[in-house]
């Protein structure tokens, strides 16, 4: 599928699948080299990664800007959660009831946001998460609302390192999906539903079908994200699907350059590492990002990718 | 039996009525001119070929067909193409992706090496073949309006429904739009039904002309006789 076999752009795909061998391959050497603080800290940033990167697929590339991923990722830990606590269900077993869960949601959140655009899609988005959140908070005899649920590991020995393998696993496993969706013919049609709805209808593009389809596999990713992160916090709190995550992944995919496919990547390590830092001096990140999304905002609309695209060209044109 | 058919097709919006019982035939092969005054309903007609709107009432046959009130896309997949009267191809994506979309949408599936083709082929023919690299938004005019028409060929319609392609260009670039419409019907088979304001070009082109005035069709006829039309005339300068 993937739409162009000219030689030049089959070297770009194969370097994007060399690079992120290469990385990864580095990856895995982490720890060997870091404490379990900073471990910890690149297991957070990779379940950013999966979360900004799925959910610009959906806003960057279809331009529904979806305010309920963190509600997914939500779905997808407390299904896992609850099905191994109540049921004694095998957690990857859970994780991947999660996943399915949230990509059915994601259908139907899609279907009732069809008619909708713009803000009105953001808006209902925006209630579906809220109601979300009411119920896990409500529903105690099953979630332990504010409490949060204890759940078990992945594995039987508790290890950062195992840990930092299988959320690697997993987000080269959805940048993959994600890049093979965004150069495949697929990805034409989420760009030309963004581009102008109604022009491409006219072209044969079926556009429920696309904003259907962009919503399941974005949901369906957050769910996956959330399932692991869930059982590697063990505990889930109404925390994982509140508007605060919401805000931060969706910053990190803004900031980092929303409708590309690095931005989101590189917006989570930056935002995440930065918030660690600035955690020493108290709440103030959320003031800092929130300036620093301001100033991209007022001067690189297309976030640190931009930037990095405007002095690249730069230096080339001297 | 006509090509393309329009049975009694009427249009309210509230009420407004934007068509008001409109028939008309279109044969395989012409070209078909639609004039009239603004807000006469032209737009409003094709948009109801096209599927972007439902008929009130009336029905809508193609090539036999009874296709009253199928979506854009479905409207496309038969085989009826348009373009809009304002230039709109997909701004934050280059010409080829443009064409692109087009052609993987087509009933008929192609591997992508003749998906590639095509695409090159198309932009070809409308002369935007070194553009094909170039941002739609940073296309000019006529060139958007090429854009426009090469995404709708790449459609593979029968039908090629075309919105006021020549407004604003200058006299050499309606003479290449003209052009570039004469050989969609003689090189590449298709039956257009065009909208013009500029009447030199719909009378040098089309074959039978529809007068469209206040939502009812005034008249139909050739250019000469539609241009000599006292009830035409009238509907254009006003009623004295």
């Amino acid at each position: 599928m993937i739409i162009d076999s000219g030689l030049r752009v089959s070297l770009r795909h194969r370097n994007f699948f060399i690079v992120l061998i290469l990385v990864g391959a580095t990856f895995c050497l982490l720890p060997y080299w870091l404490d379990d603080y900073r471990l910890h800290v690149v297991i957070v940033s990779l379940f950013y990664v999966m979360m900004a990167s799925s959910w610009n697929l959906l806003a960057g590339y279809t331009g529904q800007v979806s305010f309920a991923h963190a509600a997914f990722a939500g779905i997808g830990a407390y299904t896992s959660g609850i099905l191994a606590v109540k049921a004694g269900m095998n957690p990857w077993l859970g994780v991947m009831m999660g996943t399915i869960l949230a990509g059915f949601l994601g259908v139907c959140l899609g279907f009732l946001c069809i008619k909708m655009g713009g803000i009105y899609l953001s808006l209902t988005t925006l209630a579906f998460s809220e109601i979300l959140h009411i119920i896990i908070i409500n529903e105690y005899e099953v979630t332990r609302g504010t409490m949060g649920l204890q759940v078990p590991a992945l594995m039987v020995e508790y290890s950062k390192a195992a840990y930092l393998y299988i959320m690697l696993a997993a987000t080269v496993l959805t940048l993959i999906i994600i890049y093979t969706v965004i150069h495949s013919n697929l990805g034409l049609n989420f760009r030309a539903v963004q581009n102008d709805e109604s022009a491409a209808a006219s072209l044969g593009v079926h556009v429920v079908q696309i904003r259907v389809l962009a919503f399941t596999v974005s949901c369906a990713l957050a769910g996956f994200a959330g399932g692991l992160y869930g059982h590697y916090l063990l505990l889930i709190t109404p925390e994982i699907p509140s508007l605060d995550q919401q805000f931060l992944v969706l910053a990190m995919a803004v900031i980092g350059g929303m409708g590309s496919f690095l931005g989101p990547i590189i917006g989570s390590f930056v935002l995440e590492i930065l918030s660690e830092y600035i955690r020493a001096y108290g709440e103030y990140h959320v003031l800092v990002f929130g300036l620093v999304a301001l100033a991209m905002a007022r001067f690189s609309p297309n976030g640190l990718t931009g930037l990095m695209d405007r002095l690249g060209s730069r230096r080339s044109s001297i | 039996m006509a090509f393309l058919e329009g049975v009694g097709i009427t249009k309210r919006f509230g009420g407004i009525v934007a068509l008001n019982s409109v028939n008309f035939r279109i044969e395989r092969g012409q070209i078909v001119g639609l004039i009239g005054p603004n807000g006469a309903g032209k737009t409003t007609l094709f948009n109801a070929v096209a599927g972007a709107y439902k008929p009130t009432s009336g029905q809508v046959l193609f090539d036999g067909q009874d296709m009253t009130g199928l979506a854009s896309y479905e409207m496309c997949r038969h085989g009826i193409a348009r373009t809009f009267q304002v230039a709109r191809p997909f701004p934050d994506m280059t010409c080829r992706e443009n064409v692109l979309v087009a052609i993987i949408n087509r009933r008929q599936s192609n591997s992508p090496a003749e998906q590639n083709r095509l695409a090159e082929e198309t932009l070809e023919f409308v002369g935007l073949g070194d553009q094909r690299r170039t941002q739609a938004k940073n296309l000019n005019l006529i060139e958007k309006k090429k854009l426009e028409m090469a995404r709708a060929l790449a459609t593979d319609p029968k039908l090629v429904l075309l919105d006021e392609v020549l407004g604003g260009l200058n006299t050499q670039e309606i003479g290449q739009a003209i052009e570039l419409v004469r050989r969609l019907r003689d090189e590449r088979g298709q039956t257009v039904f065009w909208i013009e304001h500029v009447m030199g070009a719909v009378m040098n082109a089309a074959e039978k002309v529809i007068v469209l005035n206040e939502g009812t069709k005034l008249m139909e006829g050739t250019p000469s006789e539609v241009v000599t039309d006292e009830r035409v005339i009238q509907a254009y300068l006003g009623h004295a």
